[in-house]
């Protein structure tokens, strides 16, 4: 039996060499950067402001890593959300307060389809993940075109919850301070965290991390592969559904185009995150990490009053460098262990 | 069995396999064509074929940067391709001008563009051993930023010089002739792809990275060329690009590099790397063009263009790519 | 009583008949040896009763029910387990999750994580105490990851187990672990299948023994019964009576210093390792499994920029930190994984065999394709690799040929020194006598050196005029000409003497 103080230390090397150490250290730089740059940052207003901003990529960042983990990636993301908006707009009516519940029931059916189809091209047909999903992209486009030719729709008034209890018309002014303090944008956060944090301890959980190391291994263990990276693909559905409700109840529109830019910041965010784009390594919620810290890269650039037309070009910097920084580490960290003959 | 047999027996097999993946193909785009021209006439008329090779080419060029990134293996990929051509096309509109005395400084400043742009992939790739399609990523995104910068409040001059407009956009009676370019390019690549010293150690580095090395290739250097000749082909095509449109505006190439992957993998490039043959990208590239002009042709609008193009294609990569496990 | 029968198999891939016709019995309690040479159909009649393929035709009788798993799950809940020779565990779980792993119990949804972990104790503490559950996979050594794939395989309480080449990356202490293991599972009624190409292993542990070669089972041992006559399974195994090969003469003239390494170290695999390598000598590198022999040779070969030492090769100063610069001094690697290291599955045979070629420097541009095609079509004859063409894919050989192609790649070149790192690993009887035929040959034409790890005993006792004893990274012994005994080997690395 090892002496307790050795163990401590073994566990606390692990940590320290583990890339997720890297992750926060670069988190809590920019969260400090953004502090020092923003000056009202500490107050609840702009809190407020700050999480909604960086909601929509928390959620699909959260569920691209779960797709990753699995052993696939998801190309289709930001079509997929696209396509959420213009569902939910089209099948609610405004005048009607329960066409927001069809609507929910809808986007859902559709959320499924979506995970179902590329559960199997990726798990049971096994076509390359990155090609698979780049064509199933233009099918949600395509839908997505087809329900909303241009951006627009109708929402009923109590979706605003989604973003803003405090915009219904005619709500109690207790419920208003509590929105005000705890945005439902953070409140969906939570949700998907718990979600996951369900999800993890289940037999799926297990087998998504399985399957992502090494998937021929687990198909030898007895692990029927193919529906474990369909469920993947399903978590995956989820978190992008939890985003479209944020973006509707926010804009109150929906657009078949919104979602674009967001698929390959999810990818970006999960790899700074810790996320291994190989599979089976990583923790989702240091994806959300690798999401907060590339929101605040872009609130840095906000905010000290760099022309946002630098916006692109230092924000693919940053990536490069936290997945250089984390890369280094595992490297290091690598050679050493096997040069001490404990990794093959 | 003796020396010759083996020898005689071994050119007959290796003739029959590597062209089945071709004759596919080609029976595909021509199943397209016949199918278009029951829908819409005139579809599958010389001048219709013409053209759809002519809009094909630049998708097929930019899947010739594909095929060689992805043939090194380690999971290669070039996303930055579009803005490398993007970025060459901004730059040297302005300085042509519209004439022809600035061509070779254009040319210069390309490769120049090119050489930076595949060192800087290249070097985090294969030596720094980040995984390409987040680096080639994350470059795309920075020659993108770089572009507005530069473009910020500054309109796009210049004009691409008279040749390159002849190279790419004009044609010599009703053939393109960019296709010309494609039809010369196509064997040199070939050739060198599998004949020479350099295309052998690619493709083994892409098939089995240890056996390679021990056999004394330097995989990170190959896969570093690699990524070196896709930038540069990259710039180059920007320059074409710019003959082929007149004007340089900021999304020019952004729209080709997905197309370029998926010409790739139609064309039977495995995209875990070590193999691949470039008239299937060549063919595969005009099967895509095929199958986006079919689609239009139909009129089904954008919403169904998209749709169809995406559900033809995965229809095509279960046919094509699926994987499923034999017992 | 027969816990299993299998009768009339039949199995194809493509164009390759596996077993034509595959008979198996085993009974509770017994342990039946399987053996055969590579391609012989032994592996393959194993991973049809485990549910890992479907038999074309036969019939499996599994405790009197004839059964037929579509999966190994089925199979494995069923009672019948087996362990594999490439592992079939995942490098980013744990010890303990790896153990349970498509078997996991649960509470509702989730997972019974305290039950699981109590359920991996308890098998490891009876194969190998002292290993920490919660380690990464990935962070162990290739014997402890043996024992962790047995250990599964255990866990899902089988009444038939099927052990596939267990022993391949053991040590001889872990061995005899799993041996008194396993006499103590049949004690408990449980039937066990034993797959090795250890012949004496096989003779030590099991009851009986199948014999397959080509596709069917050509003989039935039982060692209580018949007695254990290494030379009748020997001939049983290869089809042919064999005479022992003799041992060659020793006292060879052995020629002046070809190479010298001095303080060759990496790491904390190899610690200042230092040896002297005369013109046509065999030396061997022997020793227990994993103490640094494998890396000896891929540091030698150039595979280790971060070594460091001084070596000499005719008296000039060599680098070995890099593949290229190695192969330029002369030493060619054959590695030992094949399918890892020295072949591209893929491709031809053709390439496969030019391959090396395109390092050097003065080489043309462009392959000369003609006068590549004859090298290559003449170094498969001088091999005896029996394949149609030359543009066959590898992977469609056998091991044995397929080991071959490994060796032939270096034929075109003049090699001073060659280093086979276990050459005749998961090679059948047949083509192993093929392979040391040639290098011997070799080592007497061309006067080339050899480095010759391996990992069976045998081969060093009968190949090496010296023999290099290895012991966590260090060399501790080594034994010249007659004093090359199995008891001296075995001695040594247990550091006995």
């Amino acid at each position: 039996m090892q002496a307790p103080g050795t163990a401590v230390r073994g566990a606390a090397r692990r940590f320290f060499s583990k890339p997720e150490f890297s992750t926060l250290i670069i988190l809590v730089i920019m969260f400090a950067i953004t502090a020092v740059l923003q000056q009202n940052f500490f107050e609840t207003r702009s809190i407020v402001r700050n999480i909604n901003a960086f909601t929509p990529l928390i959620l699909v960042t959260m569920g691209q890593a779960v797709v990753i983990l699995a052993g696939g990636i998801d190309l289709s993301a930001g079509s997929a959300l696209s396509l959420f908006t213009c569902v939910l707009t089209t099948v609610m009516r405004k005048a009607d307060p329960w066409s927001g519940a069809y609507a929910l029931a809808a986007a859902f059916a559709v959320a499924m389809a979506v995970g179902i189809i590329n559960g199997i091209g990726i798990g049971y047909l096994r076509i390359p993940p990155v090609i698979v999903t780049f064509a199933t992209s233009f099918m949600w486009l395509g839908a997505a075109l087809f329900l909303r030719p241009t951006p627009g729709g109708e929402t009923v008034e109590w979706f605003k919850a989604f973003y803003n209890v405090g915009a219904i018309e005619g709500v109690s002014a207790t419920l208003k301070r509590f929105n005000d303090v705890i945005p439902p944008a953070l409140l969906l956060v939570v949700i998907g965290c718990l979600f996951w944090a369900v999800v993890s301890k289940t037999r799926t959980g297990r087998y998504i991390y399985a399957v992502g190391s090494s998937n021929d291994s687990a198909y030898e263990s007895g692990i029927d592969t193919a529906r474990v990276q369909l469920k993947a693909c399903l978590v995956n559905s989820t978190f992008i559904l939890l985003a479209a409700l944020f973006f509707v109840g926010q804009n109150q529109s929906g657009d078949a185009r919104m979602g674009d830019p967001l698929t390959l910041r999810a990818i970006a965010a999960a790899v700074v995150g810790g996320i291994a784009l190989t599979g089976g390594r990583g923790s989702v919620y240091f994806a959300l990490v690798g999401a907060l810290i590339l929101s605040f890269v872009n609130k840095i650039i906000f905010f000290a009053n760099i022309s946002s037309a630098y916006q692109t070009l230092v924000g693919g910097a940053i990536v490069i460098f936290a997945i250089a920084a984390s890369q280094a580490y595992t490297l290091s960290n690598r050679r050493a262990m096997r040069a001490e003959g404990r990794l093959k | 069995m003796n020396v010759r047999g083996t020898l005689r027996a071994s050119a007959a097999y290796s003739f029959y396999d590597r062209f089945k993946k071709l004759i596919v193909a080609l029976l595909l785009i021509v199943f397209l064509f016949v199918l278009g021209q029951a829908v819409v006439s005139n579809f599958l008329s010389l001048g219709q074929v013409l053209l759809t090779i002519k809009l094909a080419s630049f998708i097929a060029l930019f899947g010739l940067c594909q095929m060689i990134v992805i043939a090194g293996g380690g999971s290669g990929l070039d996303l930055s391709v579009g803005y490398a051509a993007t970025m060459t096309a901004v730059i040297t509109a302005a300085i042509m001008d519209g004439k022809n005395e600035n061509l070779w400084m254009a040319i210069l400043v390309a490769l120049g563009i090119g050489l930076v742009v595949g060192i800087c992939n290249g070097a985090l790739a294969a030596y720094v051993k980040l995984p390409p399609l987040v680096v080639t990523l994350a470059m795309s995104s920075i020659l993108q930023g770089t572009i507005n910068v530069y473009t910020a409040g500054r309109n796009i001059t210049g004009r691409p010089s008279p040749v390159l407009q002849i190279i790419a956009a004009k044609s010599i009676g009703i053939f393109p002739n960019i296709l010309f370019v494609l039809l010369i390019l196509a064997p040199i690549v070939m050739i060198l792809l599998s004949r020479t010293r350099w295309g052998l150690k690619l493709f083994g580095a892409g098939t089995n990275e240890t056996a390679a090395y021990l056999s004394g290739v330097n995989v990170r250097r190959v896969r570093f060329v690699s990524f070196l000749i896709s930038g540069v082909l990259a710039s180059l095509i920007g320059l074409l690009l710019l003959g082929n449109m007149g004007i340089a505006f900021k999304d020019m190439g952004s729209n080709y590099v997905m197309p370029s992957i998926a010409a790739a993998v139609v064309g039977g490039v495995s995209l875990t790397g070590g193999d691949g043959n470039y008239l299937g990208v060549i063919l595969g590239a005009i099967f895509l063009q095929t199958l986006t002009n079919l689609l239009v042709a139909l009129g089904w609008g954008d919403a169904g263009k998209w749709l169809g193009f995406g559900i033809v294609l995965f229809i095509l990569l279960i046919v094509y790519v699926s994987n499923r496990r034999s017992r | 009583m027969k816990v299993l029968e299998a009768t009339g198999i039949r199995k194809r891939f493509g164009g390759v008949v596996a077993l034509s016709n595959g008979n198996l019995a085993c009974n509770a309690g017994r342990i039946t040896g399987l053996l055969g040479a590579n391609g012989s159909g032994k592996s393959t009649i194993s991973k049809i009763i485990a549910g890992v393929y479907h038999a074309d035709a036969g019939q499996i009788r599994y405790n009197d029910r004839v059964v037929r798993y579509r999966t190994p799950n089925e199979a494995r809940q069923n009672g019948i387990a087996m362990v594999f020779q490439n592992l079939s565990l995942v490098p980013d779980l744990t010890v303990w999750q790896n153990i349970v792993l498509g078997g996991e119990q649960s509470r509702g949804p989730f997972l019974n994580d305290a039950r699981a972990k109590e359920t991996a104790r308890e098998i490891l503490d009876k194969l190998m105490p002292g290993l920490d559950l919660s380690r990464m996979l990935s962070e162990l050594s290739p014997g402890e990851m043996q024992i962790v794939e047995i250990a599964k395989a255990i866990a899902a309480r089988p009444k038939l187990l099927i052990l596939d080449e267990p022993t391949a990356a053991l040590e001889k202490a872990q061995v005899k672990s799993l041996f008194k293991f396993l006499r103590g599972l049949v004690r408990k009624k449980v039937a066990v299948v034993f797959t090795s190409h250890r012949l004496w292993e096989v003779m030590e542990i099991c009851d009986e023994v199948t014999i397959f070669r080509n596709g069917e089972n050509v003989a039935q041992i039982d060692f209580k019964k018949d007695g254990k006559d290494p030379e009748r399974i020997v001939g049983d195994i290869t089809g042919e009576t064999r005479t022992r090969a003799r041992r060659r003469a020793r006292g060879r003239r052995r020629g002046r210093t070809l190479l010298s390494v001095r303080n060759l170290s990496y790491g904390g695999t190899l610690k200042e390792v230092s040896f002297d390598l005369r013109r046509g000598e065999i030396l061997g590198v022997g020793g227990l499994s994993g103490q640094g022999q494998h890396e000896l040779m891929l540091a030698l070969a150039g595979a280790y920029p971060g070594s460091t030492c001084a070596a000499e090769m005719d008296g000039r100063k060599i680098r070995l930190n890099r593949p290229a610069t190695a192969i330029r001094s002369g030493m060619l690697l054959v590695p030992g994984d094949r399918q890892l290291e020295g072949l591209f599955l893929k491709h031809s045979l053709f390439t496969n065999i030019i391959f090396p070629k395109l390092g050097l420097a003065r080489q043309p541009l462009f392959t000369p394709r003609a006068r590549s095609r004859e090298e290559c079509a003449r170094a498969i004859e001088v091999l005896s690799i029996r394949v149609p063409n030359l543009e066959t894919p590898v992977r469609t050989l056998s091991g044995g040929n397929q080991q071959k192609v490994v060796v032939g790649k270096w034929l075109s070149f003049d090699a001073s020194v060659l280093l086979l790192a276990d050459p005749a690993k998961g090679v059948d009887v047949g083509a192993k006598r093929d392979l040391y035929e040639f290098i011997l040959r070799q080592v007497r034409e061309k006067k080339t050196s050899v480095v010759l790890y391996a990992s069976d005993n045998e081969e060093l006792i009968q190949y090496c005029d010296r023999l290099m004893i290895m012991y966590e990274g260090q060399v501790v012994a080594t034994l010249e000409g007659a004093d090359i005994t199995d008891d001296a080997i075995v001695a040594t690395s247990m550091r006995v003497r």
